[in-house]
């Protein structure tokens, strides 16, 4: 019943719909919230939505994962790998700004007790 | 009740003006969905069989974009600098109340297998999916076990130290030996057999490289955690 679901244009327009819908939840996080951590809640948010119209985009259901084996010598037969790469490299940095963000809002708090970015006023002439 | 009087007319049409552009994006990414087009990593997956190990994501993270990975190992390194620079570790505020005796045990009895699957991910990230930031953060996720059950658990400070700084300069040391013996930086210079692909000791210096990798993020991660758990609790 459910095999148009399998044709590369259905599974593709799915993936980028999704992603899309969760980077606009991000977003939408992103300029509504106040609490300073969620307001990096809401871009880890859309960062993972970035990951995941990559991976969805770059996936080939008839083929196999970029590793050859001893039944998998083919490579016309695998996936793509540079994408993997990518993402691999965008996860780290992610998180490495996330680590480093939650750090500054904690020392943040701790120096001035705030953490509504409406009331982060101290720069202000 | 008029819906006009209540909503002003700017974020109208500014809801508007956001509809009008989310549709042109979704129409623009559905248009141009990459269905059969060539795709970018088919020169690299043919390139791959004569100088590559078996996992190609590695190859191309370590060998064909290894330049790139050191720079992304230096972004991780700032950002741990930067948490320990804002986080100064505050010995006397640690966890208060000591944690359940089954939580202990079971920290303690897991722990080594944790590090141990960590260091498996991160030896054998040329042939099979893992790798040296995976094997990394799973070690990372065995300190944070220990931190949060054990009241006085610490990893030195000397110790990540240590662990980093001998990781860090031993990639740069490598790509200059490949720059010095083979012209190019980070070059392959320990012979690497093709025909030995899918064995443990193949690939020449890619494997080498992961696994500095893994110790890099590894001591990294650990240190992060570390500090984010050390903070002081007052205020």
């Amino acid at each position: 019943m459910f095999e148009f679901l399998n044709q590369p244009e259905v599974i593709k327009t799915i993936v980028t719909l999704g992603a899309m819908s969760l980077f606009f939840v991000g977003l939408f996080g992103l300029l509504t919230r106040k609490h300073i951590v969620k307001v990096f809640i809401s871009i880890a948010i859309m960062e993972s939505a970035i990951f995941l119209l990559f991976i969805g985009l770059s996936f080939n259901r008839e083929k196999v994962a970029p590793i050859i084996d001893a039944t998998q010598t083919q490579v016309a037969t695998m996936n793509d790998p540079i994408p993997q790469a990518m993402i691999l490299t965008a996860i780290v940095i992610g998180m490495a700004v996330l680590a480093l963000g939650v750090s500054f809002a904690i020392e943040y708090y701790k120096l001035t007790g705030k953490t509504e970015i409406d009331t982060m006023n101290e720069m202000r002439f | 009740m008029n819906i006009k009087r209540d909503i002003p007319t700017a974020t109208l049409s500014g809801f508007a003006l956001s509809a009008v552009l989310v549709l042109t994006l979704i129409t623009i990414l559905l248009q141009y969905l990459p269905l059969s087009q060539q795709r970018v990593g088919d020169a690299l997956l043919v390139l791959n069989e004569k100088e590559g190990v078996a996992n190609v994501v590695t190859t191309v993270v370590v060998y064909f974009r290894g330049f790139d990975t050191l720079g992304e190992i230096a972004v991780l390194f700032i950002a741990s600098l930067g948490v320990g620079l804002m986080l100064q570790p505050n010995t006397e505020c640690r966890l208060k109340a000591e944690s359940n005796f089954m939580l202990q045990t079971a920290s303690t009895l897991l722990f080594p297998l944790i590090l141990l699957f960590g260091i498996y991910v991160m030896v054998y990230g040329h042939l099979s999916p893992g790798g040296g930031f995976q094997g990394g953060v799973i070690i990372a996720s065995g300190v944070l076990l220990l931190l949060i059950s054990h009241k006085n658990f610490e990893v030195p400070h000397t110790v990540i130290v240590a662990f980093e700084t001998v990781a860090g300069v031993s990639y740069v040391l490598i790509g200059f030996m490949g720059l010095l013996l083979l012209d190019t930086f980070l070059g392959n210079f320990i012979p690497h057999d093709i025909a030995n692909m899918g064995m443990l000791l193949s690939g020449g210096v890619i494997p080498l490289i992961y696994i500095i990798v893994g110790i890099k993020v590894g001591s990294e991660m650990s240190g992060i955690v570390q500090n984010l758990m050390q903070r002081s609790d007052d205020v």
